[in-house]
């Protein structure tokens, strides 16, 4: 949802093929912020060592320790709404019916 | 505790902010916490991380449901074999939680008030793993626990209306238990804040952290401005691809 409000914002349309395929997303250095999400999870050690030389590359040590704040961030805060069952709220289940849909979260459950 | 700064052990240049907060997460770990010492958090912290070479936990994950393996978990941390499947199944497997498994959690003899606690020790321990790693720094050596006594204070206004476990609502923040919310405004305060709210400690300590390593709350929308050095749509794509990674559904 803040990925669309984000682009509204900048006037871009930012998409969702970086997140479920090759895509970029359209977002600046959006492979290499994917690729080092990716690798940062679920990669080999080799795997996060190239995705972070490339990342750095791409948005400087600054960015790069950013974007690891960010992996860190969300690889947590699943946990805490997972395991107290806390609902999704109304207001962002209506305005993400398509993103929903798109990435496949309602044939989860 | 210290010796172990993040830039102490990063090539890089790393923000004060995070510093202090990477600090400040791992002093809160090893503290005495509302309902368990801080001997027993810092051994929720071990399991935590042993759980993804846990062979329980591989099969399971690898199973089409995570309820057909039985099986004992691998782990040195010396907890009960009931907390170490909580913090096992919630770092290894959390979008398959149930509330059918939180309630055997719960027969099984932790108090609803104990296993939030976990939940937010986990969630903490891996914040700062998941940031080490990403960072491509070691994982930081336990700390010695520190002493004292768990505080054992649960808020009385703690009512379970939204979620498997009691949650405090803004307006129910009463003076004898520290804020969860902090100084956020009830029309800031998400679901996801009201989580673990029934041990008020455990949120103000994730969301401290969270401040630093993602945004504060005022800054999530606020796109006319940038807070970081990557901007708001290149941090949110980072999100949700973790986040589809980790079948989110929040």
């Amino acid at each position: 949802m803040l990925l669309r409000e984000s682009g509204e914002h900048y006037g871009e349309t930012y998409t969702l093929d970086g997140v479920t395929g090759d895509g970029d997303g359209g977002v600046p250095h959006g492979r290499q912020l994917l690729d080092f999400a990716q690798a940062a999870i679920g990669g080999t050690e080799i795997q996060l060592r190239r995705a972070r030389e490339a990342l750095i590359a791409a948005v400087g040590e600054e960015g790069f320790v950013d974007a690891a704040g960010v992996v860190a961030s969300f690889n947590a805060v699943v946990r805490i709404a997972d395991a107290t069952g806390i609902p999704v709220e109304n207001f962002k289940l209506e305005r993400t019916v398509e993103e929903r849909a798109a990435l496949g979260i309602d044939d989860w459950h | 505790m210290s010796g172990e700064k993040l830039s102490d052990l990063a090539p890089f240049a790393i923000r004060a902010d995070l510093d202090r907060a990477y600090e400040r997460a791992w002093k809160h770990l090893a503290s005495p916490g509302t309902w368990w010492d801080g001997a027993h958090r810092l051994a929720m912290v071990r399991a935590c991380r042993e759980a993804p070479d846990c062979a329980l936990c591989r099969e399971r994950a690898a199973s089409l449901s995570p309820f057909a393996v039985e099986g004992v978990h691998d782990s040195t941390s010396g907890l009960p074999d009931n907390i170490v499947e909580v913090v096992h199944r919630i770092r290894t497997d959390s979008g398959r939680l149930t509330e059918s498994w939180f309630r055997r959690a719960i027969d099984g003899g932790l108090s609803e008030t104990e296993y939030v606690e976990i939940v937010g020790v986990v969630s903490v321990a891996t914040a700062l793993d998941t940031l080490a790693k990403a960072l491509g720094i070691p994982p930081r050596p336990l700390p010695e626990p520190l002493p004292g006594s768990p505080s054992r204070h649960r808020p009385a206004n703690a009512r379970r209306t939204l979620a498997w476990v009691a949650t405090l609502e803004p307006e129910d923040v009463a003076d004898d238990h520290p804020n969860p919310y902090g100084d956020k405004t009830p029309d800031l305060v998400a679901n996801i804040h009201r989580g673990m709210s029934v041990v008020p400690a455990e949120v103000a300590a994730f969301f401290e952290l969270d401040d630093v390593i993602y945004l504060p709350q005022f800054a999530l929308k606020d796109f006319a401005n940038e807070y970081r050095a990557i901007d708001h749509a290149q941090m949110e794509l980072v999100a949700a691809r973790v986040s589809l990674i980790n079948r989110c559904r929040y």
